[in-house]
């Protein structure tokens, strides 16, 4: 292992290739297009540039994701408030109050007030990233083949239960994307397994083309449904007025417990920036001493969202980089980028890759920063890009989406099966099913099935040794109180009223 | 129109039937050699997942059927109206016929064709919407074989 200083070097050095520079720039600039082109959110943007980081080096290829994971996050508010349709899930809370206020013909303030907020957000949720990702890296060596198991049950299992509406529909999607890493050579012992004949199949169904498709062209299908919706907005109103210093140290309060608020919640997995961000606007509404107001165009309940959502980010990473468990599903895309880079997330990646941890912790940092100077210029372009016609969207994502799986190994059998994905996640999403828990189950199930095979030849077959650890046990433990918690506290309060 | 309840028992059914066929399939699962004896073997995991799916699916299809699940009434409809629908799924015969284009005549000729096919698909008429995306795919076109020297054939 290196040095901490020569890997902090050495990050800096990579950091500063102009390479890197220029893809930290561009992978903002993809972000904030595709976060500002409703309907197409992180873990599209990701998807559909992963197959380019086939032909670069981990850092600049990391560099760009992050750089398109923030900025599409920060982008969803733009439409969110200029239109009132959120580009992304997480800009959903903004909505209320962002577009009343554009609305009200302030919309240069209500735009001021996101990026701040998203600024801020991202920028507190990185230094707790750095602190917090190498400590529990420190502590996660300790895991063994129970533990690994306790950690991706607990990760699958959160993500299933925030996901939908119901849990057994969520359930049967963790369970299908578990299912479908089976497919190909056993890694235990070469058994050929679901590979029809075909020696595409013997490494199983390839991440890449999989989640491209999960993602980017099942949303072609959707949004091929609504080619004639209009959108009409005020483009007079899409001028950035930055909030003052007095406005800021007024708002100090809800920056900093909305980028701690958010930043919790993106570490645990599943939970993702949507649910950061409504809760941080309800405990603003909550400690507000006109709540009434909120939902009516105030400064708050744009700010409150925005600096949660941006913050889940940095806490995302945590679980995704020291366990190698997806805090979101933008972020299991992220770790399928890491795999492809040969690069195995986890505690070995803290280990054997301390300049790659460190270029990650500065390049976020400086993303935040450069995110308010190209924010200010993208919100000038905004209205050219809300005014895309999605008819457009259509076909450019879905040759977008061919040629780049193709590229990454010039296979026709890769197309296949991004198309196969799609047409999976377009059924399962027009039926009423999340497909995160699909693809979070998809991208665990190696992790799972090795470290349950290992833990029951350790146990000699028996399923009560699972619980003989304290830290699975923990772990356990942790899952039970997050799945029962709410029924628990509903069932008290009703029988108290 | 096709509703939610019908369509989501239809694809428990099918989930349940086709959960049985691999986890038969499972039970061929043969390892060779010195490896064939150790640990667990192969169709065991494979086996776990359907046999979760089964159970999931079950669940999904009676909650379905007493209608104790959102979207069990008769209005919640897969689409809206039946543009929507014929929308979605011409876009989607497009995308599966561009891949046995490709694969049968070339990436040029799939290319030309997928953008304006697409947009007809949809129902679009406006000539500058066209014009754009055949643009789009000639600067994607350059990106990846230009830029990135990728032989797209």
């Amino acid at each position: 292992m290196l040095a901490n200083t020569d890997a902090l070097l050495l990050a800096v050095t990579q950091l500063s290739q102009p390479i890197t520079l220029l893809l930290l720039v561009v992978g903002i600039v993809i972000g904030l297009i595709i976060g500002i082109l409703p309907g197409l959110g992180p873990p599209i943007a990701i998807a559909l540039a992963l197959p380019f980081t086939f032909y670069l080096e981990p850092v600049p290829s990391i560099i760009l994701l992050l750089g398109i994971y923030s900025a599409a996050i920060y982008g969803g508010s733009i439409s969110a408030i200029a239109v009132g349709i959120p580009g992304t899930g997480a800009a959903i809370a903004t909505v209320q109050d962002g577009h009343k206020m554009f609305s009200a013909g302030r919309g240069g303030e209500a735009l001021g007030f996101s990026l701040t907020g998203s600024i801020f957000g991202g920028l507190v949720s990185v230094v707790c990233l750095a602190f917090i990702a190498p400590l529990l890296a420190e502590f996660a060596v300790r895991f063994g083949p129970r533990e690994n198991l306790a950690i991706s049950v607990f990760g699958l299992m959160v993500v299933v239960r925030v996901a939908g509406q119901s849990l057994s529909k969520g359930l049967l999607m963790g369970a299908l994307g578990l299912f479908l890493t089976t497919w190909g050579l056993d890694e235990l012992n070469g058994t050929e397994r679901y590979t029809f004949g075909s020696y595409h199949l013997y490494e199983g169904l390839p991440l890449v083309p999989f989640l491209v498709g999960l993602f980017a062209m099942s949303e072609v299908f959707i949004s091929a449904e609504r080619a004639h919706h209009k959108i009409n907005f005020n483009q007079s109103s899409l001028k950035v007025q930055l909030p003052g210093w007095r406005t800021l140290v007024k708002l100090k309060d809800v920056l900093i417990r909305s980028s701690l608020i958010g930043t919790v919640i993106g570490i645990i997995p599943g939970e993702g920036a949507a649910v950061g961000a409504f809760f941080a606007y309800s405990e603003a509404k909550r400690r507000s001493k006109n709540p009434e107001t909120f939902g009516t165009g105030v400064a708050e309940g744009i700010v409150a969202p925005e600096t949660a959502n941006n913050a889940t980010v940095g806490g995302a990473l945590v679980p995704t980089l020291t366990l190698g468990v997806p805090g979101s599903p933008a972020a299991a895309v992220l770790l399928g980028a890491l795999i492809i880079q040969g690069l195995s997330p986890g505690t070995q990646l803290f280990v054997e890759h301390p300049d790659l941890m460190y270029a990650i912790f500065i390049g976020l940092f400086a993303i935040n920063i450069l995110m308010i100077f190209i924010g200010l210029l993208a919100i000038r372009f905004a209205a050219r890009l809300i005014m895309v016609p999605t008819a457009v969207i259509v076909p450019t994502v879905m040759l977008l989406s061919f040629v780049g799986v193709y590229s990454v190994s010039n296979s026709f059998f890769n197309v296949g099966v991004m198309l196969g994905a799609g047409i999976l996640g377009y059924v399962v999403r027009k039926l009423g099913y999340s497909i995160a828990p699909l693809s979070i189950g998809f991208v665990l199930g190696p992790i799972l099935e090795n470290s349950l095979r290992q833990s029951l030849t350790l146990a000699d077959g028996s399923v009560q040794e699972f619980f003989n650890t304290p830290i699975g046990l923990s772990i356990y433990a942790a899952l039970a109180l997050t799945i029962l918690w709410g029924p628990v506290v509903g069932r008290f309060k009703k029988d108290k009223s | 129109m096709l509703t939610q309840r019908v369509s989501n028992i239809l694809f428990a059914i099918l989930i349940i039937v086709a959960s049985i066929w691999f986890a038969i399939e499972a039970q061929g699962f043969k390892a060779a050699g010195l490896l064939a004896s150790s640990g667990l073997p192969s169709k065991f995991f494979p086996q776990l997942t359907l046999g979760f799916m089964v159970v999931c699916a079950v669940i999904v299809a009676v909650l379905y059927s007493l209608k104790k699940i959102d979207g069990s009434d008769k209005s919640d409809t897969v689409y809206k109206n039946a543009a929507e629908a014929r929308q979605g799924l011409a876009v989607l015969a497009v995308a599966v016929a561009s891949y046995f284009t490709w694969s049968t005549f070339g990436f040029v000729t799939m290319a030309v064709l997928m953008g304006p096919v697409c947009l007809a698909a949809m129902g679009i008429r406006s000539i500058k919407i066209y014009i754009t995306v055949i643009l789009l795919t000639a600067f994607i076109y350059a990106i990846f074989t230009q830029l990135l020297n990728i032989r797209l054939v």
